[in-house]
């Protein structure tokens, strides 16, 4: 059941698109992730469903009652902000207690429901602690329970992990997953890290200068990503430009190399110019005969990046890149060698123009 | 010797030797300056505050005549009314003003033309300042001369600038611009999210004020208005300027005491100087104890 619905959402400042023709349903308890660089629109778009920011055009729903223009005062959104936003002047439960307070609920119930939020965010001995006096992750957790505190309908969270350092980032984005899981909220997470929204999200929304570049799940995003922006935007992904040879056939060719595609090329004619994408994890050196995919390379340098080792090719004259896995018995060929490596024709990815 | 020793190549770490920074030489002059001007008056102003007059003696009598003499306690206490009275209004008026510039939506050029005016204002202050009120504000300054001319005479219905609310208008006009320009990095430091969060909570603008933004810039703004306290209740040239003494302000009182006049005692002097020093000493501290609190918060 659709829970959240931005249709044909469009803002503009001051004669600039921040965001175009932006268009989502979002499910119930889903965990929807913002993907972009930025200045992309995503946090644009999230403050429009907080209430900060008043579409141009376009409708924002909430189980079908439009919000588009309430006061954020007025939605029973949660947010949780970048910088955290803690009240300084506030004890970590009043903190957290703050929006039952304005709702005029009781002393009991707001205690209750503080200790259930510091219970389940970790936090119990915390509860008379200051801001100042906690770390930033445990700032952030603080954040994420007095957004959840009132029981929002949607839970809306702004980078909340980029002012963290690397390893909290990793270990506070499962435990919000875990959260919202557990509460069976419907989320949008904004992030500019590939790998956080790769790793948290049911869906990713990618976005490039305001619009919506594809929308899927980690794997479509990962696997199969429609655009060159999202292609380059997500992981390592090596591209160049090929000439269509045979369309019903898949056939392909780069700097005079054949390749086969498993991508339909129907609407494609021979000699048509397209761009071609090969993560560098799909390629593999030659190891038995093989009729098609055979590319001649040379070795310009090799990279250990722990448990990867990253190979620069030069193929024909395009540099591509292969990852191939770390072990202590790895028969690697030397810089300056000549190999060839090959691919699947389903690594061959085409990409819209 | 062990194969550690053999390969160690640099010396033992050890103690610099302790050496005379020339550093010191730089800051020197303002070590002097704070001693004559600072340390030097204020050690003279206790120890001559205990001293009698004529023997040089040790004695209590100029302090306790500073609790016994009802000319005394009344110096002190229009002193404290004018010090609150411009201390609350001033600090009121410029938090006001200083919130609009910043945080009101007004345009960037608004912000640096008041900050400049209140730094040149915040100054202007002793006998020029006075002497621009009366060139403005007397029976016949530009301003009243203007309003006669428009058929209304302030004078006859009781205006008088030289009077404890005439020298409370004056005083206002170097408070306000202090309020502002201590008050501005207070209000800088109050956080967009922080509205943001409080709205997302469900918060109307008034509650925001209310629970969030006024706790946090209290502490700001009650340590400032100490601050213009202190500064009003150490003002000396600009009421003796304006009023020619006939306010009876400590300063004034101080004055008149030390100067040898007729009736001067220079020991009552002095111990009134020290009740002073006491006051304004408790308005710094007043003012760093609240604006350490702040700083914790808008870190």
């Amino acid at each position: 059941m659709t829970h959240l619905t931005l249709s044909n959402i469009c803002k503009q400042f001051a004669g600039t698109t921040a965001v175009e023709d932006f268009n989502l349903e979002v499910e119930k308890g889903e965990f929807v992730s913002f993907l972009g660089p930025s200045g992309c629109g995503k946090t644009t778009t999230l403050r429009m469903i907080a209430g900060f920011e008043v579409p141009t055009t376009g409708k924002v729903t909430i189980d079908d009652t439009d919000i588009t223009y309430q006061a954020p005062n007025q939605r029973n959104v949660g947010m949780v902000f970048q910088a955290y936003a803690l009240f300084p002047n506030m004890t970590v439960a009043q903190n957290i207690g703050y929006g039952l307070r304005i709702r005029k609920e009781s002393k009991t119930a707001i205690k209750e429901r503080v200790t259930e939020m510091l219970a389940l965010i970790h936090l119990e001995k915390k509860g008379n602690s200051y801001p100042h006096q906690l770390s930033g992750g445990q700032q952030q957790r603080v954040a994420l329970a007095r957004a959840l505190a009132i029981r929002p309908q949607v839970l809306l969270l702004d980078e909340p992990l980029s002012a963290l350092d690397a390893k909290i980032r990793v270990s506070l984005r499962a435990e919000i997953r875990a959260i919202q899981k557990k509460l069976g909220i419907t989320a949008i997470y904004v992030t500019h890290d590939q790998e956080e929204a790769l790793s948290i999200s049911d869906r990713i929304v990618v976005m490039y200068e305001g619009r919506i570049e594809q929308v899927g799940t980690p794997f479509e995003i990962y696997n199969f990503p429609q655009t060159a922006f999202v292609a380059s935007f997500v992981g390592t992904l090596n591209t160049a430009p090929a000439e269509v040879v045979d369309p019903a056939k898949h056939l392909l060719k780069i700097d005079g190399v054949q390749l086969e595609s498993a991508e339909m090329l129907e609407d494609k004619h021979a000699g048509d110019k397209v761009t071609i994408a090969i993560r560098p994890e799909r390629f593999n050196f030659i190891a038995q005969e093989r009729k098609a995919n055979i590319l001649d390379c040379q070795i310009e340098n090799i990279t250990f990046l722990g448990s990867v080792v990253r190979i620069q090719l030069l193929i024909g004259s395009n540099r591509f890149y292969m990852d191939t896995f770390n072990n202590p018995f790895l028969e690697l060929p030397k810089i300056g060698d000549k190999a060839q490596i090959t691919c699947s024709r389903e690594a061959v990815l085409v990409l819209k123009a | 010797m062990t194969a550690l020793d053999e390969k160690r190549d640099a010396p033992l770490a050890r103690p610099a030797p302790h050496k005379m920074s020339w550093a010191w030489l730089g800051v020197m002059p303002f070590f002097l300056f704070a001693f004559l001007f600072l340390i030097y008056p204020s050690s003279t102003i206790v120890v001559r505050s205990f001293q009698d007059s004529v023997t040089h003696g040790f004695t209590l009598k100029n302090i306790l005549a500073l609790f016994d003499n009802h000319y005394i306690l009344g110096a002190y206490w229009i002193s404290i009314e004018i010090s609150l009275l411009t201390s609350v209004g001033g600090g009121i008026f410029g938090f006001l003003l200083a919130y609009a510039a910043i945080r009101g939506g007004l345009p960037s050029f608004m912000r640096s033309s008041l900050m400049t005016f209140c730094g040149v204002a915040s100054n202007f202050a002793g006998v020029p300042l006075a002497f621009a009120f009366i060139a403005l504000l007397s029976p016949t300054g530009l301003l009243i001369s203007w309003l006669r001319a428009l058929g209304y005479n302030p004078y006859f219905h009781g205006f008088t600038l030289y009077t404890f609310w005439g020298l409370s208008i004056v005083y206002m006009y170097f408070q306000f611009p202090l309020m502002v320009l201590i008050i501005a990095p207070a209000i800088d430091g109050l956080r967009r999210e922080w509205l943001e969060a409080s709205e997302n909570l469900g918060a109307s603008s008034f509650q925001y004020w209310r629970y969030v933004a006024l706790p946090i810039l209290l502490p700001s703004i009650m340590g400032t208005m100490i601050l213009l306290f202190g500064n009003s209740f150490g003002a000396f040239a600009t009421a003796q300027a304006l009023t020619g003494g006939q306010i009876n302000l400590v300063t004034i009182v101080i004055g008149s005491q030390l100067r040898g006049d007729a009736l001067g005692d220079p020991g009552l002097g002095y111990a009134m100087a020290l009740g002073m020093v006491v006051v304004m000493a408790l308005a710094i501290t007043g003012y760093t104890v609240l604006q350490r609190r702040t700083e914790r918060w808008l870190r």
